[in-house]
């Protein structure tokens, strides 16, 4: 799979070596000598990638970088590349969702792998979220009415319960909802609720947030 | 009487020869009753043919009085008369002698005469009988074969001289080898009081010689011809009374000015002319003469009879040479005959300052023995240190290898990064080359890299295995900066995982000093563990800071910590052995530490910071530019 490498370590000479072996494998590859490097040009999402981070770099550490990028909504994921096995050091880097831990030195048939593996990954993640976004596009497109109307349909109100709490016809309603399926694309109740579930809308509402009231 | 007697009387009157007529003589003089008569008295007429101006026959007068007056016990008069007969003579000057004698000792009565040379005696024997009657005479400086004339003189004694021109000819060969020529100069034979009677020996003892007479010549025609002498010949100096301008001296001063002119050596027969500028010869001794004749006298004034003293050769004639004429001829000492004595030689050192060269000397032997005992003790001490050097080198050696145990983990990191970038590139150029068209110029650059890597991992194990590797202490010129460069980048990994900040800062330009750099980047890391090993407990900010500066004639290392700082009232006992503030520590760390800079010749030294923390401080005498 084509994809992009980012390359973030402070030795200039295995970072060169790297940067030569992903391009030969056919990948995009960018450098960084430090972490902070990285996040100055915090590189984009559009096609599939992934990054090769030293543990131990001078300043911010691989750790470090690996919660600032989960901060910012990185979606990249991270094969870190360490001097040593150092079991409590993966098993923290693991938990933090990293793709995978290598040690050096690398043998080709470990990284390859584990290049293309985060990849996938990344394209799949990045698939679900293009999706999430074409939905919340979608949702961006309802009218303040629509919206409240939507939001009270997903909860399982009926059209006259929610005519009553919005002080509108029922047949207002009825044609309120009728233009959120359309706006959403979906023929049925349960494809509605389904799409709130996945927006998350259900939950924000119980917590109380965008309530209507 | 004195007047008939028969005499001949040469022009200038000072040779008589008279031999044969002192028979009849004798008879007619001699008194039967002479003996019985002796006076008794202690008084001694001493008569000399010449003056005492001219140094030989006052050498002769000297040793004669010098030894009446040791020997005699009663105090003897000494009347002395110089008759200078080489330069007044004829009856009418003698005439005047013996009335002047005959007035001024009438009431004097005389117990010895002494004659000294022929013509004196010629005189005292003519005139004894009239002036001294019954006077026993003593003689010298009469040659041996004059002594006939003597035999039938009563109360007479005395000695002979034997000098020969055989004798004179004898050194004038030692002088010259191949003698070739004779040049004889002196005054008429005649006039000769001395060295008259060469002129009859003069035949047989040249025989085969070229012979020269430069005799009775004016001084400066002598000089003229004394200074162009053909090779090999050698000037005989009889004796020269008369320069030039008609003046008279001793034979000793014309000797001199001859000397000057003279281009070939000059023999001589006496003692004093030696020093005038004779290279030497069978020389008259003087004083050898005037110590006979007093032994003679002494023996009459003892009371014995003179005719009973034999007449016998006064040993007054030496072969003796002048080293500062044989030096200018070239003479050699062994050319020299037997028994020859040298004089006016160059005293040696030793001769010329005995005492002092003995202080000198024995001051010297203590000095060299000082010296030895220093040098001995220099050598022990020399041994002792090299002993301490090798005992801490051992040391060291040991403690090194536990810091490089310390460090082994990080090396390990440390070699990952080469070895890893190793690994990758092979594989990639593995990859290009197994492509249908491999990029040949990629390639290149790989290996070069590959190549960078390896000697990094070798630089790497290099560190290491100079920490491990036992080595002697050996002094050379190091840099100080570059010491610390070298031990901060071998403790990056350890400080990288345990979370410690480096920072170095070091003076610029090169800080040279003598030293052993494998000792000193030693302490160095045992600093810089030990700093972190006092950080252990702080949750962040582990920082040690590394720097050098210059202080007067010195670099100074210091390494700061921001640690607690040192647990004590005193930061320096830490040096001391077996001292530790760690649970696991053995307390040698420091004081190792502490020895190697003393062998740097160096200093080390703690301090606790105000703003908290510890630096320590190691100062070694840079090396003058």
């Amino acid at each position: 799979m084509p994809g992009t490498v980012h390359i973030v370590d402070d030795d200039v000479s295995f970072r060169t070596a790297l940067e030569r072996r992903m391009r030969k494998a056919g990948y995009e590859v960018a450098t960084y000598a430090s972490a902070q490097h990285l996040l100055d040009r915090l590189p984009g999402e559009s096609g599939p990638a992934c990054i090769l981070l030293d543990v131990k770099i001078p300043g911010l550490s691989g750790p470090d970088l690996q919660q600032r990028l989960a901060e910012l909504g990185s979606t990249l994921p991270i094969i870190f590349v360490t001097g040593y096995a150092d079991v409590r050091a993966t098993v923290k880097a693991i938990k933090a969702g990293a793709e995978d831990v290598l040690t050096k030195p690398i043998m080709s048939d470990q990284l390859l792998p584990a290049v293309e593996r985060a990849l996938a990954h990344h394209e799949t993640s990045r698939g679900l979220k293009a999706r999430l976004d074409e939905l919340r596009a979608r949702l961006a497109r309802l009218t303040p009415r629509e919206t409240q109307v939507f939001e009270l349909v997903v909860q399982g109100r009926i059209n006259k319960q929610i005519a009553q709490q919005l002080g509108a016809t029922e047949r207002t309603i009825k044609a309120h909802r009728h233009r959120v399926m359309e706006k959403m694309g979906v023929d049925s109740l349960a494809e509605l609720v389904s799409m709130a579930e996945r927006l998350d809308v259900l939950r924000r509402l119980s917590a109380g947030i965008g309530k209507v009231d | 009487m004195l007047a008939s007697r028969p005499f001949n009387p040469v022009p200038g009157g000072v040779m008589m020869r008279i031999r044969g007529l002192i028979v009849c003589l004798f008879i007619v003089v001699l008194p039967p009753e002479a003996s019985a008569q002796r006076q008794l008295a202690r008084s001694i007429l001493f008569l000399d043919q010449s003056d005492l101006r001219g140094p030989f026959y006052y050498d002769i007068f000297r040793a004669f009085r010098q030894r009446i007056a040791a020997e005699a016990q009663s105090q003897a008069t000494i009347y002395s008369e110089s008759l200078d007969l080489s330069r007044f003579g004829g009856a009418a000057h003698e005439q005047n002698v013996r009335e002047y004698l005959h007035e001024k000792y009438r009431d004097r009565p005389i117990g010895v005469i002494v004659a000294i040379g022929t013509a004196t005696l010629d005189l005292v024997l003519r005139w004894r009988s009239e002036l001294w009657p019954g006077v026993p005479v003593v003689f010298g400086l009469i040659d041996a074969n004059d002594v006939g004339r003597v035999k039938n003189e009563p109360d007479i004694t005395g000695g002979t001289v034997d000098l020969r021109l055989a004798d004179a000819i004898r050194a004038a060969r030692a002088v010259v080898p191949h003698l070739y020529g004779i040049v004889f100069v002196g005054d008429d034979w005649n006039r000769q009081v001395v060295f008259g009677h060469w002129k009859e020996e003069m035949r047989t003892a040249t025989a085969g010689l070229q012979v020269t007479e430069l005799i009775g010549l004016p001084m400066n025609e002598i000089r003229q011809k004394v200074a162009t002498l053909a090779d090999r010949t050698v000037i005989i100096y009889s004796a020269v009374y008369s320069d030039e301008k008609g003046g008279f001296f001793p034979p000793a001063v014309t000797l001199r000015f001859i000397s000057k002119s003279a281009n070939r050596p000059i023999i001589v027969a006496a003692e004093t002319f030696l020093e005038s500028g004779g290279i030497g010869g069978f020389v008259l001794q003087p004083e050898a003469i005037g110590a006979d004749a007093a032994l003679r006298v002494l023996r009459i004034v003892g009371g014995e009879d003179a005719s009973h003293i034999p007449i016998t050769p006064t040993n007054a004639v030496k072969p003796i040479f002048n080293w500062l004429q044989m030096q200018r001829w070239n003479v050699g000492e062994s050319a020299l005959p037997e028994g020859s004595e040298i004089r006016f030689r160059e005293p040696g050192l030793w001769q010329q300052y005995r005492w002092q060269s003995a202080v000198a000397v024995t001051v010297l032997l203590i000095q060299a023995g000082l010296i030895s005992i220093l040098l001995h003790e220099r050598r022990r001490r020399s041994d002792a240190e090299q002993d301490a050097r090798r005992r801490l080198a051992e040391l060291a050696h040991v403690h090194r290898q536990s810091i490089a145990g310390e460090l082994s983990a990080s090396i390990a990191h440390e070699l990952n990064q080469p070895l890893g970038s190793i690994l990758t590139n092979a594989e990639t150029a593995e990859f290009i080359l197994d492509s249908p068209d491999p990029d040949l110029r990629e390639i290149k650059e790989i290996l070069a890299d590959i190549r960078h890597d390896d000697l990094r991992a070798s630089q790497i194990i290099g560190h290491m295995r100079g920490l491990l590797k036992r080595t002697p202490f050996e002094l050379k010129e190091v840099d100080l900066n570059e010491v610390i460069c070298e031990s901060f980048e071998l403790m990056s990994a350890q400080a990288a995982t345990r979370n410690v900040a480096l920072y170095l800062n070091t003076a610029p330009g090169r800080l040279p000093v003598s030293g052993d750099s494998i000792q000193l980047q030693q302490i160095i890391l045992n600093l810089v563990f030990n700093a972190m090993d006092a950080m252990t407990e702080i949750p962040f900010g582990r920082t040690i800071m590394g720097k050098t500066v210059v202080d007067g004639g010195c670099g100074v290392i210091s390494i700061s910590d921001s640690g607690p700082g040192i647990p004590t009232e005193n930061p320096n006992e830490i040096f001391d052995p077996f001292f530790t503030t760690k649970e696991q520590g053995m307390g040698i760390g420091l004081s190792i530490a502490r020895t190697i800079v003393q062998a740097h010749k160096g200093r080390i030294w703690a301090e606790n910071q105000p703003e908290g923390g510890a630096t320590f401080f190691i100062s070694l005498p840079l090396l003058p530019r």
